[in-house]
């Protein structure tokens, strides 16, 4: 499981995930996600295209730091390009519904400053 | 590779570790490749191991002591694979579906698991038996025999 990040505009982080979000990938990059999120009224795209395995830790993992970062007037987006494993898992949990889903880049980056 | 038309099994017991379900799914992968299960139904049951067994990691209160059992079978072009623990009888079938959050303030985390078992298996049974919860995930595909 790796994470890195690139800051795409003085706004706009984009957190890479990559490998499995199972519960050992998910204790790997957790509290690095929650640090790299946790910057005030950041817009934060959370690229989930390289993931090869979605369980549900680590979809608490998004939806916490989704929640904390939005108390703090910012706003996650997920960007998932052709991977249609995590998408159905996202689908599928109802996730999409709470965090704006993106197949494309440049749409995931607009609605995350919109 | 087994013949699609014959029945075969594998099994493993692992301890109720959350270090050992990397074990557990590279188990899964290794067997169902050699008993003939297509990947995209291997990931199918993965998904739904991984969620039994943290279902019993964080809850059942299974003793480590007591392995956790697991029991692959394939059928034709059936797979089904049984987890069975010695943790409280709990029948996560009887549960109660969470009521889906509308909006991400609502959102509690957690409570997906049996979501998940139940959207990526084609079918799911529990029985308490001997002491042990036995939970079993069947996923089938289209045979092209």
């Amino acid at each position: 499981m790796t994470i890195s990040f690139e800051d795409i505009a003085e706004n706009l982080r984009r957190i890479s995930l990559s490998g499995r979000l199972d519960i050992a990938g998910t204790d790997a990059i957790d509290m690095k996600f929650t640090a790299l999120t946790a910057t005030a009224e950041r817009r934060v795209v959370v690229d989930l295209s390289a993931v090869t395995f979605l369980a549900s830790i680590g979809i608490r993992s998004l939806i916490s730091n989704a929640k904390a970062l939005q108390r703090r007037g910012g706003k996650m987006v997920l960007f998932v390009g052709d991977n249609v494993a995590v998408s159905k898992t996202l689908e599928v949990t109802g996730i999409d519904a709470l965090i704006p889903m993106f197949t494309d880049a440049a749409a995931a980056d607009q609605a995350a400053l919109a | 590779m087994a013949s699609p038309c014959l029945a075969a099994r594998s099994e493993i017991a692992i301890r109720a570790d959350a270090s050992k379900v990397r074990e557990a799914s590279a188990w899964l992968e290794n067997s169902g490749q050699d008993l003939g299960i297509p990947p995209d139904q291997i990931n199918r049951l993965d998904l739904c191991l991984n969620e039994a067994l943290a279902n019993i990691i964080c809850h059942s209160g299974a003793s480590q002591a007591s392995p956790v059992h697991l029991t692959l079978d394939v059928s034709g072009s059936v797979a089904s694979l049984t987890v069975a623990d010695s943790g409280i009888p709990f029948d996560p079938l009887s549960a109660a579906p969470k009521p889906r959050a509308s909006t991400l303030d609502e959102a509690e985390p957690g409570g997906l698991g049996l979501l998940m078992m139940q959207n990526f298996s084609d079918q799911l049974n529990y029985c308490y038996r001997d002491g042990r919860n036995k939970l079993t995930f069947s996923v089938r595909w289209a045979d092209t025999h």
